[in-house]
């Protein structure tokens, strides 16, 4: 391309400044350039014009100055004032110096790139600009309308994983003139950062010298592993989701979940099967996504979470994962509420969800950022035409009211209470059926206990005396309840060994060593970037999605060991009848599986 | 497998829920009684093997109460094998429970 263009150049100067006379001029002030430099610059100009699309070289407007400086302060590479640019003159030397057969040579890339940043501001303060105060560029960009501030954006730019240049979080301004840059330069810009493309695209026209971009459709995502601590590298195409819906976990009593919480669930459907209804069912391919804070330490503080102190980034989980964590641990339900979208939408929220997972490292605010408002930005930066402002709300459950109100939400999935439970709109909190198993084993076996959950806190060796003599039925039931009962034991050691951490950590600093291992691990679920430091930006290409596949599986691995080590230290560290409890509960449930299957080896019918 | 994750446990490992407490990411905590540490599930058995509680509470309640995961696990069966889909809603979910 760029061996083309100089060629034609030289065959005919006269002819570039003819095409670049017909566009506003940029005109360059020679004093104390020799010819040739004189000659290099007006090439310089010419190359930068021949990748401006057509509405920012028509919007620059009024001639504009360009003159090669040296007083510009170290780091500076080039300034625009007042419809002048100044260029640092050390380009010009790696500008002569350039091989121009190599478009991606050095000395080509930064001084083309100096010269369009600074067009590009002065582009952004014509009248036809005005751009970095584009409402929809600053959610783009990462600088959110604040709840409860009656409008007013932060002043921090939170998307700093990934960037191609850290200044472009200086200031909306910034923002533009690096993106711009590499919007009219880099061919890959429209595969990893494909909102701001697009976005781009729109409002300026294809620039001239674009390639089609051949981005690779399915979005990379770092998920977190079906069980226990782990990652697992995904790749979602979003053709193969078959919708969005809006997952609410109810609220329960504790301070922190007293407004539920608010995730996104994706439809994904199984291999092979054609999106549609259908993929409803396939459960095991759904993900959630969720903004959560990221709490790298053993004990919650409301403090840090009032003020800002936690990271606040975007996790992937499988919804298996999600619905055992909260219907079978913390006991809360789930209400999973379609959205209606079309599929272009859903491949747009999927594209900014992408862009948030890999750049965004927010902090987490109890009131002003929780997962409400992160979700909210979500969807309001992916679906500009879908009202967002009216939408927004601070808590989980008013924005599902927003979402419904606007006919967004579709709610009544959940009239039928057998059937949303039958196709995964509701997932009941396992609590919610404690007595009624509890009925039917003790119909069966006359059980001793007062209620189901006097049964629960038995010694598990005397519930343990009872698991053996039920039907089907009764020791279906028996299972239920068992399960629970082992979870109360692991909430009772989890809550023993955080006390005991707490008062004076571990005597050999075993488990602090673990937790840290697992912690900044760990951290690559919410944060991948950790895992590709130094490489591309946006979202990862063809080589940094090699490194992934290659690197993602080692912390996995790692993540592992971690949790399994940390697991025995931690039960080593349980008082010795705590222990004992665990363990018999667990026989407790080896016996009612092969009880179950000894009925079933004989059953009836 | 470490069905009881104290790991999980100590720590919000990876993905800790804010909203939530410590209580830790149980994905792991597959039902008990199943031993789905033995690693040789594969993906199809997954989805069958996280059934089973859906399995227990639709076999005790007779039928009353009818999860995703059960009616996911049932449709999966059927899929796969002639037999199932000859068999009862009730036996296929008292074969799920009788799994490993």
């Amino acid at each position: 391309m760029r061996g083309r263009f100089r060629a034609s150049c030289l065959a005919g100067l006269l002819a570039c400044t003819a095409a670049a006379a017909a566009q506003p001029r940029v005109a360059v002030d020679g004093e104390g350039l020799s010819p040739a430099e004189q000659a290099a610059t007006r090439e310089l100009v010419a190359a930068a014009m021949a990748r401006l699309p057509p509405r920012i070289a028509d919007g620059l407007g009024r001639e504009v100055a360009l003159r090669w400086r040296d007083d510009l302060p170290e780091q500076v590479h080039g300034r625009a004032r007042n419809g002048r640019i100044g260029l640092d003159r050390r380009l010009l030397a790696g500008w002569m110096a350039r091989d121009p057969a190599d478009d991606r040579d050095p000395g080509t890339r930064i001084a083309l790139a100096t010269l369009l940043h600074e067009l590009a501001h002065v582009f952004d303060r014509s009248p036809a600009g005005g751009l970095s105060r584009d409402p929809r560029l600053l959610d783009l960009a990462g600088w959110p309308v604040r709840p409860l501030r009656l409008g007013l954006r932060t002043g921090r730019n939170d998307f700093r994983d990934r960037s191609p240049d850290p200044y472009e979080l200086a200031s909306p301004a910034e923002f533009l003139a690096v993106n711009l840059e590499h919007f009219l330069l880099d061919p890959e810009y429209a595969c990893r950062r494909p909102d701001l493309h697009r976005y781009f695209v729109a409002r300026l026209g294809t620039p001239p010298s674009a390639r089609g971009a051949d981005c690779d459709g399915a979005l990379p995502l770092v998920a977190a592993g079906n069980e226990g601590a782990g990652l697992q590298l995904l790749a979602v195409d979003p053709a193969r989701v078959a919708g969005v819906d809006y997952l609410l976990a109810e609220a329960d009593a504790s301070p922190m979940s007293r407004w539920g919480h608010g995730m996104l669930r994706l439809v994904v459907c199984a291999p092979g099967r054609a999106p549609g209804p259908d993929c409803r069912l396939d459960l095991e391919h759904h993900l959630v996504l969720s903004f959560r804070a990221f709490v790298d330490e053993v004990q919650v503080s409301n403090w840090r979470g009032l003020t800002g102190g936690y990271p606040s980034r975007l996790f992937v989980l499988p919804l298996a994962r999600v619905v055992d964590e909260y219907t079978r641990v913390e006991l809360r339900g789930l209400r999973s509420v379609p959205l209606r979208l079309a599929p272009e939408e859903v491949a747009r929220l999927l594209e900014r969800a992408a862009r948030v997972h890999w750049s965004y490292d927010g902090r987490y605010r109890f009131v002003g950022n929780n997962c409400a408002v992160e979700a909210w930005k979500l969807l309001n930066d992916a679906l500009p035409g879908r009202d967002g402002p009216r939408l927004r709300s601070i808590t989980p459950s008013g924005l599902l009211r927003r979402l419904e109100r606007a006919g967004i939400a579709d709610a009544s999935v959940l009239d039928d209470e057998a059937e949303a439970l039958r196709l995964g709109h509701r997932f009941d909190s396992l609590s919610r059926h404690f007595g009624g198993m509890y009925a039917v084993a003790s119909a069966e076996l006359g059980l001793p206990a007062r209620d189901a959950d006097a049964w629960l806190r038995l010694d598990p060796a005397v519930r343990g005396e009872w698991l053996e003599r039920g039907g089907l039925r009764a020791t279906a039931a028996l299972l239920v309840l068992e399960e629970a009962a082992l979870r109360q034991e692991q909430a009772r050691a989890r809550e023993t060994l955080r006390r005991r951490y707490r008062r004076g950590g571990d005597g050999d600093g075993r488990i602090q060593a673990l937790l840290q291992a697992l912690w900044s691990d760990g951290a690559g679920a919410g944060r991948p970037a950790a895992l590709l430091p130094g490489s591309g930006y946006g979202l990862p290409q063809d080589d940094e999605r090699g490194l992934l596949a290659a690197r993602v599986p080692d912390t996995d691995a790692r993540l592992r060991a971690a949790q399994a080590g940390l697991y025995d230290a931690a039960l080593a560290w349980l008082p010795e009848r705590q222990r004992g409890r665990l363990r018999a509960t667990e026989e407790n449930l080896e016996r009612i599986g092969e009880r179950l299957r000894a009925l079933a080896a004989t059953a009836p019918d | 497998m470490k069905r009881l994750l104290l790991a999980a446990a100590l720590l919000a490992c990876t993905a800790p829920a804010f909203a939530g407490s410590f209580a830790g990411t149980t994905g792991g905590a597959t039902s008990a009684g199943t031993s789905a540490s033995s690693g040789s599930s594969s993906g199809d058995d997954k989805l069958v093997l996280a059934a089973r509680d859906d399995a227990a509470l639709f076999v005790a309640s007779d039928g009353a109460i009818r999860g995703a995961r059960l009616e996911a696990a049932l449709r999966q069966l059927r899929e796969r094998d002639a037999a199932a889909r000859e068999a009862s809603d009730l036996d296929l979910a008292r074969a799920i429970l009788a799994r490993r």
